[in-house]
C-alpha cells in the first residue's frame, strides 16, 4: 500500500472478491424465494395431421401435426429481483412405438415464448415488446399467460415420418428461468424447499386424427 | 531546477504514504468495500431491484478508489524520521573494537 499503483491493484483485487461474494449471495437468494407456478388450463383447441415436405425440393413426404391450444397459466411467482427472463415452451409428448421395452418418449416443441422481467425491459426484442404492450393492456401482469386458441409456432413430425392416429399424446408446459446471476432452472416435477412443482402442467391425453385430405387444388385458382 | 520539477512529478505520480497511512488505508478499503457489499445486497433484496444493487455496489467501489488511491494528506501524518546523512552521530571517545582502541 506504499504507492498509488499498489493501492489501485489492492483495491481492485478486493473489489473482484467482494463482487463475486455479492453475486453468490444474490444467486443464493433465489432459493428462499417461493415459486408456485400454476397452470389453470392447458388444452388443445384443434388438432390436424397433414402431409408435407420438409423443404421445397424434398421428394420425401412426411406427416405433420398441427396443434393449436389454449393456455391459462400464472408464472408470476417465478419473477424475483434476480429473474432476467423466463422462457416458456409447450411440448407435445407421446410414447415411442417400443415404449413398453425402452420407456422412450417422443417430445417436440410446438410453441415457445420469452417473458422478460421488468429489470430486462431494455433487452426486450421485438416480439416481447409486443408482448409487453399486450401485458400493459391487461394491466401489466408479469408471467400471467392467457392464450386462447393459440396458433402453434412449430409443426412437428417424427423421424419415421408417421404421425397420424398416434395415441396418448399430451401437451406439457415447460419453463426455464434465466436469472441475472446464478443457475438456470427448469420446471420441476417434485417440490424442492420453497420451489413447488408446476401444478397441472400436462393436458389430457388425446389422439392425433387421421390425415386430413387436401381439397382438390384446381378449385378456385387458375 | 529541472531535476526538482521531475522529483515533484515523480512524488505526485508515485503517491507514497507513510507506514501508519498504509495501515489506515488498508482498514478503510476493507471496511468501505465490505459495507458497500452489505448495503448493496440488502437494499437490492428488500426493494427487489437488482439494478439498484449494482449501482450501489459500483458507486461504493468508485468511492473506495477515491479514498484509497490518491496520497491524501492524512496518510502522511507520521513520516519516518530518518537519521541525518553523514553526521550528527559522534562515536564515543572510548570505543574499543577487537581490543583496538579507536582514535
Amino acid at each position: 500500500m506504499y504507492t498509488s499503483v499498489v493501492r489501485l491493484q489492492n483495491v481492485f483485487g478486493f473489489f473482484t472478491t467482494v463482487a463475486f461474494v455479492v453475486a453468490a449471495f444474490i444467486a443464493a437468494s433465489d432459493f428462499v424465494a417461493e415459486r408456485a407456478p400454476i397452470v389453470r388450463t392447458l388444452k388443445t383447441t384443434s388438432v390436424q395431421v397433414v402431409r408435407g415436405r420438409p423443404h421445397y425440393y424434398s421428394s420425401k413426404k412426411e406427416e405433420y401435426a398441427v396443434i393449436n391450444f389454449s393456455l391459462d397459466a400464472d408464472l408470476s411467482s417465478l419473477f424475483t429481483w434476480n429473474t432476467k427472463q423466463v422462457f416458456v415452451y409447450v411440448t407435445a409428448e407421446w410414447p415411442a412405438a417400443d415404449h413398453s421395452t425402452t420407456n422412450a418418449t417422443n417430445e417436440a416443441v410446438i410453441w415457445d415464448s420469452i417473458i422478460t422481467s421488468p429489470s430486462a425491459d431494455h433487452l426486450a426484442n421485438h416480439w416481447s415488446r409486443r408482448h409487453e404492450e399486450a401485458a400493459q393492456e391487461r394491466g401489466r401482469e408479469d408471467g400471467k399467460l392467457v392464450l386462447k386458441n393459440q396458433r402453434h409456432k412449430y409443426k412437428i413430425t417424427h423421424p419415421s415420418g408417421k404421425l397420424a392416429t398416434t395415441e396418448n399424446v399430451t401437451l406439457r408446459l415447460h419453463y426455464n428461468v434465466q436469472p441475472w446471476v446464478g443457475l438456470l432452472t427448469w420446471n420441476q416435477d417434485v417440490d424442492y424447499g420453497y420451489w413447488k412443482a408446476l401444478k397441472n402442467g400436462v393436458s389430457k391425453r388425446f389422439k392425433l386424427p387421421a390425415i386430413k385430405e387436401k381439397k382438390p387444388a384446381s378449385a378456385g385458382s387458375r | 531546477m529541472a531535476e526538482q520539477l521531475l522529483d515533484q512529478i515523480r512524488d505526485v505520480a508515485e503517491g507514497q504514504i507513510d507506514f501508519e497511512g498504509q495501515k489506515l488505508v488498508e482498514l478503510l478499503v476493507n471496511v468501505t468495500l465490505a459495507l458497500t457489499a452489505v448495503v448493496a445486497f440488502l437494499v437490492g433484496y428488500i426493494l427487489q431491484d437488482i439494478k439498484l444493487a449494482l449501482q450501489i455496489g459500483l458507486a461504493g467501489t468508485a468511492l473506495t478508489f477515491v479514498i484509497a488511491v490518491p496520497p491524501w494528506p492524512f496518510y502522511n501524518r507520521n513520516p519516518v524520521k530518518w537519521l541525518q546523512v553523514g553526521g550528527g552521530l559522534v562515536p564515543p571517545q572510548n570505543l574499543i573494537i577487537d581490543e583496538k582502541s579507536f582514535r
